[in-house]
């Protein structure tokens, strides 16, 4: 009788995406996984994850992945599909403009980040990409500079995974 | 310090640890208490209207969306309600594997409320993250046994959250043996900690408090189960109606104060759904383990102390592993994973118990199978009358307490009803101001 097969590795990169589809540009996050996973969604290497921004949720995502980028719409006052990148352990502090996210899901972020601190359930590098939304009431769509700034991150995300593949 | 003479008046905008957004205002006016009002800002209301004109096949995927942490009930009522309509009812099996998504959701909600949301209250932390420094191996058992929790949604839902494989008369694949093989073992951990956890919230410090008679009771009830998919609405005043009966008896009404819907009694007064009712209703009906474990901690249905809802949460978290357990253990292959369902035009009503209470949908169906009229009833909007009224009376009893305890304690028995009010976003700008 031959050994069990080993678990396999978990996958080095987790992406999680945070947001709700009826509630316009919040969806801006969903439409992101959508497109990665056109590229990335059968690599077993990269995890590709869809959440409503529950910390614990957002925690356990990431189990095992060393790079874990967050995909969300935030509002900071800056034009519509504006992309913020943000180390996931400043999401508090103010940019050199002297401004600061905001957004319906970074305060369960920061749970989520105070909770994996917490618990040393941290990953080595772990970053928040926002995109500036506009319109965050009830109904299906995202506005026009948002559904621009979301093909910016898809690219620049698709980028950084295969940077953070490369790194390992 | 006394307060008896001058006025208070506590504006919570926010409420911390409840899922989503609320405010409270509790107004004392010369030592006496006016008002306490809980504003609650209601998403249902969108979706009813985003419904009309859709497909009989597509509220189950919509309406989970109303609920990041209990979708899998928004599902069950919808099914449920479209198959009364279409005059379908699903195999026995396909009703297992709906049981079993709902032990999920149950065990994953409640040890989220059980571990971040309410034992830091009763522990004297201002959150759950504060409290896992000094109780660090029950937060981790905690989030261990939530996420056993999102795994059975997971494997019957096909992804732990917004669960996709769920479609009217049933699932568009059912889980393999060998996942579920896998299932059991896990469960059989979850079920002993659940025991654990249990004990350890059982030795939690208790306010005492009584909710008011007046508050009737009311769940949903089975001929053998525990409901989570009951098939009679029943209150402790002897009421006793299927789904389509509810409107009958109850309404919701508007009120100044909130965007959520109130529920009330036609026949009069405040009714509360949720565990404690739950458990007061249908005790009888728990798997053995968590029955005995309910009369070890002294826990009978005559229990009308909103703070141990906490307990009966705990008590239900146990008997969702042990229902969860023996469904895994005798899992066969269902002989096909749905059941066809065609349109016609009706109405059809369903609920089941999501784990704050009962969630009752209602749809009429054209002849195409689209939607003419959608009503979702949440367990939170037909809580809000009675935990304005149990606040009142909690409130009354305690005003001896500084503005600081006075608050803490109106919080803490707020989340007694785990208030579900997610989906709107989650500003958390807290204010308290005393005139």
């Amino acid at each position: 009788m031959s050994a069990a097969a080993p678990p396999p590795a978990p996958p080095a990169v987790t992406v999680i995406g945070i947001g709700n589809p009826y509630r316009r540009d919040d969806g801006a996050a969903g439409a992101v996984l959508q497109r990665l996973a056109a590229q990335w969604g059968a690599d077993p290497r990269v995890r590709l994850v869809e959440l409503d921004g529950e910390s614990v949720r957002v925690v356990q995502a990431w189990e095992g992945s060393r790079t874990v980028w967050i995909v969300d719409a935030v509002r900071s006052g800056r034009p519509a599909g504006t992309i913020h990148e943000v180390d996931a352990q400043h999401l508090g502090d103010l940019d050199d403009s002297g401004k600061r996210l905001g957004g319906g899901h970074l305060l369960g972020l920061g749970e989520a980040v105070d909770l994996a601190d917490a618990l040393d359930l941290l990953p080595a590098e772990l970053r928040i990409l926002g995109i500036e939304g506009v319109e965050f009431d009830n109904g299906e769509g995202l506005s026009a500079p948002v559904a621009a700034g979301v093909a910016r991150a898809v690219e620049f995300l698709s980028n950084a995974i295969g940077a953070a593949l490369q790194n390992r | 310090m006394t307060h008896e003479h001058r006025a208070r008046r506590f504006e919570v905008d926010a409420l911390a640890r409840v899922e989503g957004e609320g405010g409270l205002i509790v107004e004392i006016h010369e030592g006496a208490l006016t008002d306490v009002r809980l504003r609650i800002f209601e998403p249902p209301r969108f979706f009813e209207g985003f419904l009309r004109g859709r497909k009989y096949t597509e509220p189950a995927d919509i309406t989970a969306r109303i609920c990041g942490i209990c979708p899998v009930a928004y599902q069950m009522s919808a099914c449920q309600a479209i198959e009364a309509a279409c005059g379908v009812e699903v195999d026995p099996d396909i009703r297992t594997l709906r049981h079993l998504l709902y032990c999920g959701e149950w065990i994953e909600s409640h040890a989220l409320h059980i571990h971040l949301l309410h034992a830091p209250d009763f522990l004297g932390y201002h959150s759950g993250i504060a409290m896992a420094a000094d109780h660090r191996a029950e937060v981790e058992r905690g989030l261990r046994l939530k996420k056993i929790g999102n795994r059975i949604v997971e494997v019957v839902g096909g992804r732990a959250v917004h669960p996709i494989n769920v479609k009217v008369g049933g699932f568009y694949s059912a889980p393999s043996l060998a996942t579920m093989r896998d299932l059991a073992e896990e469960l059989r951990w979850a079920l002993q900690a659940s025991i654990d956890v249990a004990r350890w919230v059982a030795t939690f410090p208790m306010p005492l408090h009584e909710l008011p008679h007046d508050i009737a009771l009311v769940a949903l009830r089975h001929p053998t189960e525990y409901p989570m998919l009951g098939e009679r609405l029943v209150s402790d005043g002897g009421l006793n109606i299927e789904a389509h009966e509810w409107r009958d008896h109850f309404a919701e009404e508007h009120v100044q104060h909130s965007t959520a819907l109130h529920g009330r009694m036609l026949a009069g007064g405040d009714y509360m759904v949720g565990p404690l009712a739950r458990f007061a209703l249908n005790a009888d009906h728990l798997a053995p383990q968590a029955a005995a474990l309910a009369a070890e901690l002294g826990l009978t249905p005559a229990e009308r102390n909103p703070f141990r809802s906490i307990l009966v949460r705990a008590i239900e978290t146990v008997h969702a592993c042990e229902v969860a357990l023996v469904i895994a253990d005798g899992y066969v292959l269902p002989a096909r994973s749905f059941v066809p369902v065609e349109p016609r035009a009706a109405v059809g009503c369903g609920w089941s118990e999501a784990p704050r209470g009962l969630l009752w949908h209602r749809y009429e169906l054209d002849a195409d199978g689209l939607v003419v009229t959608a009503q979702i009833v949440p367990p939170t909007s037909q809580n809000q009358p009675s935990i304005e009224h149990d606040l009142m009376h909690l409130v009354e009893h305690s005003l001896h307490l500084d503005d600081a305890a006075l608050e803490h304690l109106c919080e803490q028995a707020v989340r007694n009803y785990d208030p579900c009010i997610s989906c709107a976003t989650h500003f958390l700008d807290m204010r308290v101001i005393r005139t």
